[in-house]
Parts: C-alpha cells; sequence; structure tokens
C-alpha cells in the first residue's frame, strides 16, 4: 500500500486509536457526572451570594489549595475536560470535511496537553 | 430528505483516472484490468452537511459541548493565577463570570444526559444468562449524577464555609 494515499488500514490493531478512545470515554464519563457540581456552585451560585463557594475568598481558596488531594483533585478534573474537549474538536473538525487528522490530533491534544500543563503549574507552585 | 441528498451530486470531475507510474497495486490492492482505468471517489461533503437535519444539528452541538466546559476550567485557571497576588491583592472573577458560567452549565448539563442516556446503548453488563435492561442502566448513571452532584456541590461549599 502506498503511503500518500493511506486509506487503507494497517494489519492489526490499532492500539493507539484504542488507547485515546478509552481516554476519551472516562473524560468524558468523569466530565458528564462532575462538572455541572463545579459549574452550579463556582460559577453561578457562589458568585450571586446564593450559596458559599470556596474560591470567593483567598482565605478559604488559599486554604483549599493547599491540600494535595484537592490539588490532584482537581488536576484531573481539569486534565480530563481538556482531554475530553481536544479529542472531540478534533473528530469535528475532520466531520467538517478538513483533512489532515494526524495534524489536527497533534495540535488538539497538544492545546490539552499545554493547558493541563499550566494548571499543574498553577496548583503546584502554589503554597 | 433521504441521506443521498445530503452529499453533493457526484461530479464529471470526482471519476477521474488515477495516475498510477505503471504500479496499479501500490494504490489499494487492486490491479486494474488492463483496458480499463482505475477509477478514484474523492471526498465531498458539504461544509454545511450538519445544518441539513435537526438530528445532525443535535450531534454537533453534543460534540461542541465540551469547548465551553474547557473554557470554564481556563477561566479557573485566571482565578488560580490570581490567587498569587495574596491575601490582599486577590480578586475572583466578576460579574461576567456568571454570564458565561450559565452557558457553560448549559452545556455541561447537555453533555451529562447525552452522555448517560448512552450508557444504555454501549454498556452490557451480564445478569445470569441474560444482560442488565438498558433503562435499569440508565437510570443507574443518572442516579450516581444525582448523588455525586449533591456531594461535590456540599464539599465545594463546605470548603468556602
Amino acid at each position: 500500500m502506498s503511503a500518500k494515499h493511506g486509506y487503507a488500514p494497517r494489519p492489526g490493531p490499532n492500539r493507539l486509536q484504542g488507547l485515546l478512545w478509552a481516554l476519551f470515554a472516562n473524560a468524558a464519563v468523569v466530565a458528564a457526572l462532575i462538572m455541572p457540581a463545579h459549574i452550579l456552585v463556582q460559577g453561578v451560585l457562589g458568585p450571586l451570594g446564593v450559596l458559599p463557594s470556596f474560591d470567593r475568598h483567598y482565605a478559604t481558596f488559599a486554604a483549599a489549595i493547599g491540600n494535595p488531594l484537592v490539588k490532584i483533585y482537581l488536576l484531573l478534573i481539569m486534565g480530563a475536560c481538556f482531554y475530553l474537549c481536544g479529542h472531540r474538536v478534533r473528530y469535528v473538525i475532520h466531520e467538517l470535511g478538513v483533512h489532515g487528522k494526524l495534524r489536527v490530533g497533534l495540535v488538539m491534544y497538544g492545546l490539552a496537553g499545554i493547558a493541563t500543563v499550566a494548571g499543574a503549574y498553577l496548583l503546584f507552585t502554589l503554597p | 430528505m433521504g441521506w443521498h441528498e445530503v452529499t453533493n451530486p457526484l461530479q464529471s470531475s470526482d471519476v477521474r483516472d488515477v495516475p498510477l507510474n505503471g504500479r496499479p497495486a501500490d494504490r489499494d490492492g487492486i490491479a486494474a484490468g488492463a483496458d480499463r482505468p482505475l477509477r478514484a471517489y474523492p471526498f465531498r461533503q458539504p461544509f454545511n452537511w450538519w445544518l441539513k437535519r435537526r438530528g445532525y444539528f443535535l450531534y454537533m452541538i453534543r460534540e461542541l459541548t465540551s469547548v465551553p466546559i474547557a473554557v470554564w476550567w481556563l477561566l479557573f485557571l485566571v482565578e488560580l493565577a490570581r490567587l498569587r497576588d495574596g491575601s490582599g491583592g486577590y480578586r475572583p472573577l466578576e460579574g461576567w463570570f456568571v454570564a458565561v458560567s450559565v452557558v457553560c452549565l448549559v452545556a455541561a448539563v447537555w453533555h451529562s444526559y447525552t452522555f448517560l442516556n448512552l450508557a444504555g446503548l454501549i454498556m452490557r453488563v451480564p445478569l445470569g444468562d441474560r444482560t442488565v435492561q438498558p433503562r435499569v442502566i440508565v437510570s443507574a448513571a443518572f442516579g450516581g449524577f444525582a448523588l455525586i452532584t449533591v456531594v461535590v456541590a456540599g464539599l465545594i461549599v463546605w470548603g468556602g464555609a
């Protein structure tokens, strides 16, 4: 098979593709179960003063972020959401007729990785 | 509208001879007959295919719900960066954050609704010589969603109290 045409599958299972889709499924479940609660309380009810939220005041925010378990939890959730976004947008771009799925994938997964690393830097360099 | 109307009609330029440089088997493993050139059918899908049916549109909306969720986390990172200003300088995000969060919340809830509904379709839980009913799996998924929402919201409120 000529590489320039490239639309015939290689023999054997595509393990990388399987890993990417398994990561997507797990990230989507995590986002589906957890994200509405975060956005509702931290993004809407907290700023409106209906309920207290840990990130509205320095003392409570710093105390929460000071807990290593909270740091790890937040990093895992945001990493899952960034990956979910990268994976889905990759396929949306492909379905809109843009070719070069590998290059688009590298850009989208790369952006998700950069955002996750930025989050890790901010979380773990704070006291 | 039939499915065939979604794509552009075949155009004469779609079917063309493919130069094979004398090695037809290299193209796709099918050798062309000596008297017949190989044909190529290039991908041709209109950019706005997803506007032609309600189901396609909802599919696209479902896929793009992930973008507001990611944007919300980026805004959280902005808040996190402001934590470096110390107790005197820290400012949480302002009122516009509520408006953005409402949009993100709608997207997150739509993602939860569509994805948890799929659980009954994609999960097969063996139970003896049968499998658990899909509606039971979906009910359990939404029950878990309600429980986790209450627990996570409670922890966020407890952390801010």
